[in-house]
């Protein structure tokens, strides 16, 4: 036991020399330094790479990286904005935009559908399956297949679940009044931009702004944070038309009788409300469904009583007669020597009816060409064309609305008397039916001309000063008696009111000469006591073997639509509803 | 002494971190509300656009006559069939 203790106490040898093991010679390596030094190197520059990559990570390429991981879970939203509300002067809806939506197509993912899918599909789309299979036989990755599509058949079609078949959201415009209110509304095209009046006019008010947002989205797609402030989308601006629906309308109606009855070729009709020059109505034939433009001709678009710039003839009368009027040139009563003809320099001026002779007033109420080109020749050629100049002949309309005409007038300088004279009655000078209604504004404003304006106007505009107050005032009794039993145009006449006007019948000129085609026209307004309203009508190409006459094709119209005018805006009648029709045997019961 | 301190210390921060949690939560379940109303208005608005065309539509005075015409049997006024009431009591009837 003593001697196990002694041994187990010395330490274990390997060889009776009695080295230990550990420090056999036979073990101990010879190992040069530099071989740990190499790999304490190999470390040391790995960690350096480690802490570079780190430094590379965090603060060079970290704008990098943090975009590549955002474009993970953000998303960009567009927010979409809804094109403006056109409405009248009522608020009744004239334009609106529904949500619809595009459908649209990978024609290689979709072509490698069943065929049982895609016949659905062409059903939903209301095509032919030939016809959508000929859309699909594209190289492009992109084909639309059917634009503006209802949101019902869109629901049906996504639930479908075609393989490549898309949906885009986009805008529908409706214009429930449709043709009545074509003109002056105007449309847009399928990519909500306006094309025609005043969607086109406004343009850059009635479109919305897109906005857009960033959030962050979870795997199920729901939107879990906004990333940052939303861009707000803006919807664009309501738009609140002078226009009266109501007025419109009839004025419509009644147009398209007339043009029936007279077998007309086109016709127009603006309604001006005096006290604020405010558009109530403005119809135009032919007209288009906006609704569905597939078949659209350039006559149906154009917006005649904007566009067509024709010679007025007799409407143009009162503003020279006026013009001598307030120079103290004539009086209503100095007489004229009208006579058979006239001549003017080598041409000769004619009257449709004869007579000896006419005071001014009834140089008005006869529509005599003699006696206006009298008139006219007693004043220099520059007082008529500044006058003409200022009421608005020969210039751009003032207010915005596309495709305008500005008429013709040429510069005073270049006037012959001849010209002179016939520019006096309407003849070799050219305006627009709107700029008619507009010059009339002098009449039934006492002398004042007032922008016209085609939006609702919160107050009436300042007018300028044309005329004095008596020269208006006698022009409106002298235009009053053309209504008169003695008149040119006593169909012009409405039960109940006094009213005033012009007529106009013009030739037409084509190729620089003028052919048997005329324009009937009538400028007028009522109550003559307080003037409410101007109308303007004009007819373009009557039936030349019927009545053509501006008294006999336009004045009716402007009585229709007047009586229906005043009636709708509750205007009370300034006389007894029987004076007006002298024959009826009824008498006068009031 | 510092030693339960830290202890208050650690329940304190716990309890911070799991009322942070929960409010995360909250916070993430109020937006998606928000966000199903928001649709929800513009759905809404976009159908009283469609009610406002339809009112448009069925309010079309070329509608509004012919019904009246067709269906109702009315005239057309005139100024000799009506009765004018004005303001100082005179009446001006034909």
């Amino acid at each position: 036991m003593g001697t196990n203790a002694r041994q187990s106490a010395r330490p274990r040898k390997a060889n009776a020399k009695g080295v230990p093991f550990s420090q056999n010679p036979v073990l101990a390596m010879k190992l040069s330094a530099w071989r740990s030094r190499l790999v304490m190197f190999v470390l040391f520059v790995s960690f350096v790479a480690l802490v570079g990559r780190a430094f590379w990570l965090q603060a060079m390429s970290t704008d990098f990286l943090q975009k590549q991981g955002e474009s993970r879970y953000a998303r960009t939203l567009e927010l979409p904005a809804t094109r403006g509300k056109i409405t009248d002067r009522n608020g009744l809806v004239l334009a609106s935009s529904i949500p619809v939506k595009a459908i649209w197509a990978i024609p290689e993912d979709v072509l490698a559908e069943p065929k049982e899918k895609i016949q659905q599909l062409a059903s939903l789309l209301e095509m032919s399956e030939a016809e959508l299979r000929k859309k699909l036989d594209s190289d492009r990755q992109f084909v639309y297949l059917k634009r503006q599509v209802e949101q019902s058949a869109s629901d049906k079609i996504e639930a479908l679940k075609i393989n490549g078949v898309e949906t885009r959201r986009e805008y529908k415009r409706y214009y429930p009044e449709g043709d009545t209110m074509a003109h002056v509304v105007g449309f847009t095209n399928v990519e909500d931009a306006g094309q025609e009046g005043m969607e086109l006019a406004d343009q850059s008010e009635l479109a919305g702004k897109l906005g857009s947002r960033r959030v962050i989205k979870d795997r199920l797609g729901h939107i879990v944070e906004d990333l940052r402030a939303i861009n707000e989308p803006h919807d664009g601006k309501e738009l609140t038309l002078s226009i009266d629906s109501k007025i419109q309308y009839l004025a419509y109606a009644q147009l398209k009788e007339t043009l029936a009855k007279f077998k007309a070729k086109a016709g127009g009709v603006v309604v001006v409300d005096v006290q604020t020059g405010e558009i109530l109505a403005l119809a135009n034939l032919p007209s288009y469904n906006p609704n569905d433009r597939s078949v659209l001709t350039g006559a149906q678009l154009r917006n005649r009583v904007m566009t067509d710039a024709y010679e007025p003839g007799s409407v143009m009368k009162p503003f020279t007669v006026s013009l001598a009027l307030e120079t103290n040139r004539v009086r209503p009563e100095t007489v004229f020597q009208t006579g058979r003809e006239m001549s003017v320099g080598p041409a000769f001026i004619h009257d449709a009816h004869e007579s000896s002779a006419l005071t001014v007033a009834q140089i008005i109420e006869k529509s005599s060409n003699i006696g206006t080109a009298k008139i006219a020749l007693m004043m220099p050629a520059q007082e008529m064309w500044e006058l003409f100049t200022k009421v608005g002949f020969g210039q751009a309309p003032k207010f915005d609305f596309p495709g305008t005409a500005t008429g013709r007038m040429r510069n005073f300088k270049t006037w012959r008397p001849i010209e002179q004279a016939t520019m006096a009655y309407g003849q070799g000078i050219t305006a627009s039916t709107i700029q008619l209604a507009h010059a009339y504004t002098v009449f039934a404003r006492d002398g004042e001309l007032i922008p016209l304006s085609l939006k609702k106007l919160d107050q009436p505009p300042v007018g300028e000063r044309i005329f004095s107050v008596n020269t208006a005032q006698t022009m409106r009794m002298m235009l009053e008696t053309v209504t008169g039993p003695e008149g040119s145009a006593i169909k012009a006449r409405v039960p109940g009111y006094r009213v005033a006007g012009k007529t106009g019948t013009a030739y037409k000129v084509e190729h620089g000469l003028y052919v048997k085609k005329y324009i009937a026209s009538f400028c007028g307004f009522a109550p003559v006591s307080n003037p409410r309203i101007i109308v303007a009508v004009m007819v373009d190409e009557p039936d030349p073997s019927g009545p053509h006459f501006g008294g006999l094709v336009a004045a009716p119209l402007f009585s229709s639509i007047t009586a229906n005018a005043l009636r709708t805006l509750n205007v009370p009648p300034d006389t007894t509803v029987t004076s007006v029709l002298p024959d009826n045997g009824m008498g006068d019961i009031m | 002494m510092s030693g339960r301190l830290n202890v208050v210390l650690l329940i304190a921060l716990l309890g911070c971190a799991l009322v942070l949690v929960k409010t995360q939560y909250q916070a993430r379940h109020l937006f998606i509300e928000v966000e199903r109303s928001q649709t929800e208005a513009r759905q809404l608005e976009v159908e009283w656009s469609q009610l406002q065309l339809d009112q448009s539509n069925l309010g079309k005075h070329e509608r509004i006559q012919a019904s009246a015409i067709k269906d109702l049997n009315m005239v057309p006024v005139t100024a000799e069939r009506t009765q004018y009431l004005t303001i100082n009591g005179k009446n001006n009837e034909q």
